[in-house]
């Protein structure tokens, strides 16, 4: 279609948004947890176990020391009273561009894909924009925590999971790296004749199969010369998903990439996690059989094929959970328009498939304990358990639906700042209508 | 033809040719002779005519109402002058003997289109637009392809129409004989019809106007109104010259006597475009033909209603791969029936009585015409309606009748002769005589009869002997191959069986090497020291000539041989065919014909109908949903978005598609269908204010900055699958607008998702007119046009309106009786800015940022122009009381921002700051996939700032319609208003809650189980066109690449707003 001009709607709008983009959002981290929190009478969903209707939990630097109906206050805690109140482990976005996107349509504000093919030495966690406008506004709606993924043609780097508050990218992050991200797209050719496409995505096979032997013989060069200097930064990147320390985070949708993925995961010995998923019920034996979980990119998604049924993508994650298959539930995919920007629906992508077959605690467990588990920090979060992060938001009502909202939100027992531009601007705009400007 | 005439001897005299002109007197006394067809001085000597022809031995098919009889054909220079028995010949006449054959008259090709040389002279005095060239000529075109001559005598075409490839309105076609342009025979009729798309041409820049099928249509529209302009300014012009003289101009003037006098030819790439056609020539009172495109069987009863004849393809799809699971399952069904059903639409048009001519259009390869035609006709296309379709009809419709189409005196000498029934599969077309003039068919495969396939008995010159030998050919990859072996018989004895049992033991063959083959001739050497020491050391050469009949299919050719021995001495060798115990080798080229017969046999014994489905895919209706009189909806939470609020336990009563009663415990009447929503949540059908499913018109136009002339109207597509996945979502009208390319874009078109319907049908009759507007960063991001900010887009929209109302004025003034000027030009731009001033058109104004929504308004105002809706409106929060004050109405997204920098300002605030300050708010999609959920959306309302339930749920329900100014009809749930309704299984505003039935006009469009039946039937369906494909895996396969293939016309244009999108890529949204 029409993309005439584009260059200089680019120019124009940089002449608007430079000086906008260099501002940091208003919100100021919380510090760090110097007495005890206890927060009373609220239901309270563990996830690991059963719901506690008015129970109590309690926060003791930056982690959670204890769970249950009726728990002693320690000395000098701060206690909170939440009646009626609902308190579930922070939300995880398992997929997500937050942080590295402000603007979409602007591109000098998106840092999501680096130049090329082959970047699995690039690093999401470097280029996080701590004070992004669209972090804030994540947090709002629940969501503490995201795994933050570059993006790209192929092998795309490497991601993080990070927590959505700090100073800096290092006090945000919690892991990383935590996968290298690759989209299997890439290895499946346009070609529409079957016996080409097949000719031509064994050589792409081929191609990445001597990337790998290379880096492979690259590092046993490398160990034997003690005092040897890298040389190929992609190489000695690539080493840390042949050694299986990090899992690639494959994106695939339709059976065959998904199939294809885990056949040369297998044929590796190669940690695995699917992205996407869209066909994943139909490859659910494998899947289940070398233990690969899926990340599902969403159930607010049209059907692949215009044949397919209207609710596939609503249907998946119910599909998945009969098939024995481990999911989680991410929010809408990375890209225009949601995306980053929109990270605060995560719990109605659950929600949806709520209407859809899922049983309620599942939707939940999809958008906490599930992806912390896939993603390698259940043993920090995903869940209220004892010896875990004080990573937990408190909501006015049941987070699955719309009318909610999240009143109180810690992280690693620092209180988090709920306020966003969006509450800013709301305030601002309220007054001019209230002084009846 | 006339019984009586078929044995007449019948002469014509002063037949009268342009061009030429044949005398005939009494051929047994007389010399018939023929004058020169050119001026130009003979250089050197003449020469003499050619001698008459007669045609005997073969049947003859006159035309498609006669049977074959056997008869002869007397021709004479371009003209047959009889046909009959018992024809008296003229001497020196040449007579060809034709027995066995079968002799149709030459057919006539009416679609091919042809591209005009590049850098024509262009007129200065044309139209402004280049894509409007009715002048040109596609006789003009006078590239010769000798290829593509020889095809269409394989394939027994004699003429053909030629029609201008490139632009709108593209030119006039001519009638040409398949004879090289420099021919005087050549140019059989010149301006015929004039070529029309209702889309762009492909391969052209897209940034200039217009660059969508919308703007295409609307550019036809303008240009006929201008030709009927200019045609009356001239007339009142010629009677006042003290009025300004009309500016000449050449494309006006042909159009304006096309309009009054000629034959559109509309080209309609797919069913929906057949329609648009229809509509067009109803538009305008023009005579009008179809260029179709294999889909009319797709929307047969509304093609079949308008009536036009169709100029129809045969290019039917290929067998989709079946190779790999995958390649079956990404092929949607719709292709998959369309591979199905395309074969059998000529027949299906011919029974609903559609008048047709069949055309090579579309043919990647001309020569595989009538193997396409005989599928037709396979598939139950009456083999004399597709002679007439390929004779009379086309004849007649292209002004020929009078000279070709039929075999009769007086008729051009234009025949097809073929080796039995033209139809039938494996008849090949012999010779084809055009104009006279014979042209023998090339077999395709040259060699595939070769004579000398065989084996042959020669007896060669040993060093001391003659020697017996064998030399054997046989067919290898369309190539005459040979090899010699000895029989070791040093004898001449002629007894087969003594030759067979002496053969046996001896396996020593030699190849022929360096083998030349042609027509008469093979060429070939051989080391014959290999074969037996008898043979002298060295290379022979061996050389064949068939002198025999070129027929040589009955008897064996004679054939010469001569052998050149190492020494270099020639001499002839006795060479004879071994008969009858070669059959091993005969069997080597297997016939294809037998093996295409056996497979076709399959394919019939296995085909069972297939029910047609409306739209063409999965989940098409095979019928429509019925219209029960009466349904009652019992026990349900009704939310009305009315004065009744919402209401447990309560009932609403339907009669005859509107509601007729909601309350408790109503009593059912008669004849009533009963629905069981105890426990479900019923609501309005939600509208969805900003959409744009369902057209295939692009979208955009974005060629101009002002395109208010163009028309979502005209671009509906009823078969986009959005419409049910929408109907799903429990949405039930849609406002499809126009993107947001141009400060004053196109017209939009408020739809009820009446899936399996008509197009026609699909159309909100009720609402109101509307248009699109947009501000802000997309309409300045076009570079080189005007405007490129903010500032001249308020001038721009401000000086359109002043400009609407000058026209407005000039054209009262003319009704008013003014006449010292020329008449007011129709200006479809203005007429629709002259509606909005005039209050019957709505605004829909794509807006973002607070200074262009006032700088708006305050232009609206100045006009007294009351906006219709802001679009998006994000920073609508920010002047909430101003557009309150204005009654502008808010038509925006639940939470979206920061996708580009001008609603970064954006904030899920925005809906309750706009809703408490008293503006009618609702919440919209602009994407096919948000559109599904809009119920979920409307809660996000509470969410953001606590809208009350009620008030949230009429973001999307009744707002939308007072938004769109169709709250008369829908919206709420309040008696006498539309039965347009959502059956939920739980509280509507939740995502936890999904759609299990929606209702339109009191018609059931979609349920849970309906939609699991269409499933099961579709998973069927699909199996079982997997199966047929399987079976006939010989199927023709076009020589493209899958990347070559030209990509179909609905798929060529955008379903979304690529200016509102920054390149997203979400699924499959067709």
């Amino acid at each position: 279609m029409n993309r005439v001009g584009t260059h200089f709607f680019v120019a124009t709008v940089l002449f608007f948004a430079l000086p906008s983009i260099a501002m940091p959002n208003d919100q100021v981290p919380g510090a760090p947890q110097t007495s005890p929190i206890l927060i009373r009478g609220a239901v309270l969903h563990p996830v690991d176990s059963p719901v506690i209707v008015r129970g109590t939990i309690l926060l003791e630097e930056g982690r959670i020391t204890a769970i249950g109906k009726h728990i002693e206050s320690p000395k000098g805690a701060l206690i909170i009273g939440a009646k009626g109140k609902h308190i579930y482990p922070g939300l995880i976005e398992s997929y997500t561009d937050l942080g590295l996107r402000e603007i979409s349509a602007v591109d000098v504000t998106v840092d999501r894909s680096e130049l090329g093919t082959r970047n699995p030495n690039v690093r999401s966690w470097v280029a996080v924009n701590p004070d992004s406008e669209l972090i804030p506004v994540a947090r709002a709606g629940g969501v503490l925590l995201a795994h933050v993924t570059p993006g790209g043609r192929f092998v795309q780097g490497q991601s993080a999971f990070m927590q959505m508050d700090g100073w800096t990218e290092k006090e945000m992050t919690l892991l990383a790296p935590s996968g290298l991200c690759v989209n299997w797209d890439a290895m499946q050719p346009r070609e529409k004749d079957s016996t080409k496409q097949a000719q031509q995505r064994d050589e792409k096979w081929q191609e990445f199969d001597e990337w790998v032997e290379h880096a492979k013989r690259e590092s046993l060069r490398q160990a034997d010369a003690a005092d040897s200097i890298s040389s190929d930064l992609r190489l000695e990147a690539l080493m840390k998903v042949i050694r299986r320390d990090v899992p690639l985070v494959v994106s695939a949708n339709r059976q065959s990439s998904i199939e294809a993925a885990v056949a040369y995961a297998a044929s590796h010995k190669l940690r695995l996690i699917i992205y996407g998923g869209y066909d994943a019920q139909a490859c659910a034996e494998l899947l289940k059989h070398h233990d690969v979980p899926v990340l599902i990119a969403g159930t607010y998604r049209l059907p692949l094929r215009r044949d397919d049924p209207y609710d596939s993508a609503y249907t998946l994650p119910e599909r998945l959970r009969r098939a024995g298959v481990r999911f989680a539930i991410g929010g809408e995919a990375p890209g225009y328009p949601g995306g980053a920007s929109n990270v605060r629906n995560l719990p109605y992508h659950a929600a949806c498939a709520v209407a859809y077959g899922l049983p309620r605690e599942h939707a939940v467990r999809s958008i906490t304990l599930s992806p912390a588990e896939i993603l390698g920090v259940a043993d920090r979060v995903g869940s209220l358990s004892v010896g875990k992060d004080a990573t937990l938001i408190v909501a006015d009502g049941d987070i699955l639906e719309p009318q909610t909202n999240v009143t109180a939100a810690w992280i690693q027992g620092r209180k988090v700042d709920l306020s966003s531009r969006h509450t800013m601007l709301f305030e601002k705009y309220k007054q001019k209508y209230q002084s009846g400007n | 033809m006339k019984p009586t005439l078929w044995f007449a001897v019948a002469w014509i005299t002063g037949f009268a040719i342009p061009g030429s002109a044949i005398q005939i007197v009494h051929a047994q006394r007389s010399t018939i002779t023929q004058q020169s067809t050119t001026t130009r001085p003979i250089v050197g000597l003449r020469k003499a005519d050619p001698s008459p022809v007669l045609l005997v031995g073969a049947d003859v098919v006159c035309d498609p109402d006669s049977p074959s009889k056997p008869a002869s054909i007397l021709m004479h220079g371009a003209t047959i002058v009889a046909v009959g028995n018992n024809i008296q010949v003229p001497a020196g006449t040449e007579t060809r003997t034709l027995s066995g054959k079968r002799i149709y008259p030459g057919l006539i090709d009416a679609m091919h289109d042809v591209e005009l040389p590049e850098n024509l002279p262009t007129d200065k005095t044309g139209y402004w637009n280049k894509n409007v060239s009715p002048e040109f000529r596609a006789a003009w075109a006078t590239t010769s392809n000798e290829n593509e001559r020889k095809k269409l005598h394989s394939q027994g075409i004699t003429a053909q129409l030629r029609a201008p490839k490139d632009g709108i309105i593209k030119g006039a076609s001519c009638v040409v004989l398949a004879l090289t342009p420099d021919h005087p025979q050549y140019l059989l009729q010149r301006d015929v019809f004039q070529h029309l798309a209702l889309t762009v041409p492909r391969g052209k820049r897209r940034d200039t106007y217009p660059n969508s099928p919308m703007g295409a249509v609307a550019l036809v529209r303008q240009a006929f109104y201008d030709a009927i302009w200019y045609d009356k300014a001239n007339r009142v012009y010629q009677n006042n010259q003290t009025v300004p003289r009309p500016r000449p101009n050449l494309s006006l003037e042909e159009l304006s006597q096309t309009l009054h006098s000629g034959t559109f030819v509309v080209d309609a790439p797919n069913e929906r475009f057949a329609i648009r056609a229809g509509n067009l020539a109803d538009e305008f009172s023009i005579d009008m033909i179809l260029r179709g495109s294999g889909f009319e069987y797709c929307e047969l009863p509304a093609i079949t209603r308008q009536g036009h004849l169709v100029l129809l393809p045969v290019d039917f799809p290929d067998t989709p791969d079946t190779t790999t699971l995958e390649s079956i399952r990404e092929t949607p069904l719709r292709e998959w029936l369309h591979w199905y059903f395309a074969p059998e639409n000529p027949a299906r048009l011919h029974r609903e009585g559609v008048r047709f001519c069949l055309t090579t259009d579309g043919l990647d390869d001309t020569s595989s015409f009538l193997k396409h035609v005989r599928i037709a006709v396979d598939r139950g296309l009456d083999s004399r309606v597709a002679l007439a379709a390929l004779t009379t009809v086309p004849a007649e419709l292209l002004g020929v009748e009078k000279r070709t189409g039929k075999i009769q005196p007086g008729m051009m000498a234009n025949l097809v002769v073929a080796d039995g029934d033209l139809f039938a599969k494996e008849t090949t077309v012999t010779e084809t005589w055009v104009a006279g003039e014979r042209f023998e068919i090339e077999k395709e495969k040259p060699l595939a009869d070769d004579p000398l396939i065989g084996s042959w008995k020669v007896t060669l010159p040993g060093s001391k002997q003659r020697i017996s030998a064998v030399l054997v050919f046989e067919k290898k990859d369309d190539k005459t191959t040979g090899s010699i072996r000895c029989t070791k018989s040093q004898s001449t004895d002629e007894d087969p069986n003594a030759q067979q049992r002496e053969e046996k033991p001896e396996e020593t063959r030699v190849e022929l090497k360096n083998n030349v083959r042609q027509r008469e001739k093979l060429s070939t050497s051989v080391q014959l020291s290999k074969l037996s020491d008898a043979f002298p050391e060295g290379v022979s050469q061996l050389t064949l000539l068939i002198v025999s009949n070129v027929d040589h299919s009955k008897e064996s050719p004679l054939v010469l041989a001569t052998l050149t021995t190492p020494d270099g001495k020639s001499q002839s060798v006795p060479i004879r065919r071994v008969k009858r115990q070669d059959k091993p080798e005969q069997e080597v080229s297997p016939t294809p014909t037998a093996k295409e017969t056996s497979d076709s046999n399959v394919e019939s014994s296995e085909r069972k109908p297939i029910e047609m489905v409306y739209p063409l895919g999965a989940y098409g209706l095979a019928q429509r949903p019925t219209k029960p009189n009466a349904v009652l909806f019992r026990g349900a939470t009704v939310w009305t978005s009315g004065p009744k609020a919402k209401i447990d336990d309560a009932d609403v009563l339907v009669i005859d598609g509107k509601i007729a009663e909601v309350g408790k415990k109503l009593v059912a009447p008669k004849k009533c269908v009963t629905i069981d929503a105890r426990g479900k949540h019923l609501t309005p059908g939600l509208i969805d204010c900003h959409s744009h499913i369902a057209t295939d018109g692009g979208i955009n136009e974005s060629g101009q900055a002002i395109t208010s002339e163009v028309r979502i109207a005209d671009f509906i597509d009823n078969s986009d699958i959005s419409i049910y996945r929408q109907l799903a979502g429990g949405v039930t009208a849609s406002n499809i607008l126009h993107g947001s390319a141009n400060p004053i874009g196109g017209q939009n078109q408020v739809i009820k998702m009446r899936w399996g319907g008509s197009m026609e049908d699909l159309k909100f009759a009720d609402a109101p007119a509307g248009i699109k507007f947009a501000l802000g960063e997309n309409v300045k991001r076009s570079s080189g046009r005007y405007p490129n900010t903010r500032m001249g887009v308020e001038q721009i929209i401000r000086d359109q309106f002043l400009a609407a109302r000058q026209y407005d004025a000039d054209h009262k003034a003319w009704q008013d009786g003014a006449r010292d000027r020329l008449p007011p030009r129709r200006n479809l731009q203005l007429d629709a800015l002259v509606e909005i001033q005039t209050g019957d058109r709505w605004i829909h104004c794509h807006s973002y940022r607070q200074d262009e929504i006032l700088a708006t308004l305050d232009v609206l105002e100045e006009f007294n122009i009351r906006i219709g809706t802001l679009q998006h409106i994000l920073e609508g929060y920010k002047v909430a009381d101003r557009m309150a004050s204005h009654g502008a109405m808010a038509s925006t997204f639940a939470d979206w921002w920061a996708y580009k920098f001008e609603v970064y300002d954006a904030i899920p605030y925005n809906g309750v700051l706009m809703h408490d300050a008293g503006v009618v708010v609702s919440y919209n999609s602009d994407d096919a996939e948000l559109g599904r959920h809009l119920n979920a959306e409307a809660g996000k309302a509470i969410k953001y700032g606590g809208v009350p339930e009620q008030d949230a749920l009429a973001f999307v329900t009744l707002n939308p319609a007072k938004q769109l100014r169709i709250d008369d009809h829908v919206g709420s749930i309040e008696v006498g208003k539309d039965a347009d309704l959502a059956v939920w299984s739980g509280p509507p505003l939740s995502p936890t809650s999904r759609c299990e039935q929606t209702w339109i006009d009191g018609q059931k469009y979609f349920d849970l189980k309906t939609d699991r039946m269409l499933r099961a039937r579709d998973k069927s369906l699909r199996a079982r066109l997997v199966q047929l494909a399987l079976e006939t895996d010989n199927q023709p396969k076009s020589d493209k690449t899958k990347d070559e293939e030209e990509v179909k016309e609905a798929d060529r244009w955008e379903r979304i707003d690529v200016y509102c999108n920054a390149g997203r890529s979400q699924g499959e949204s067709r």
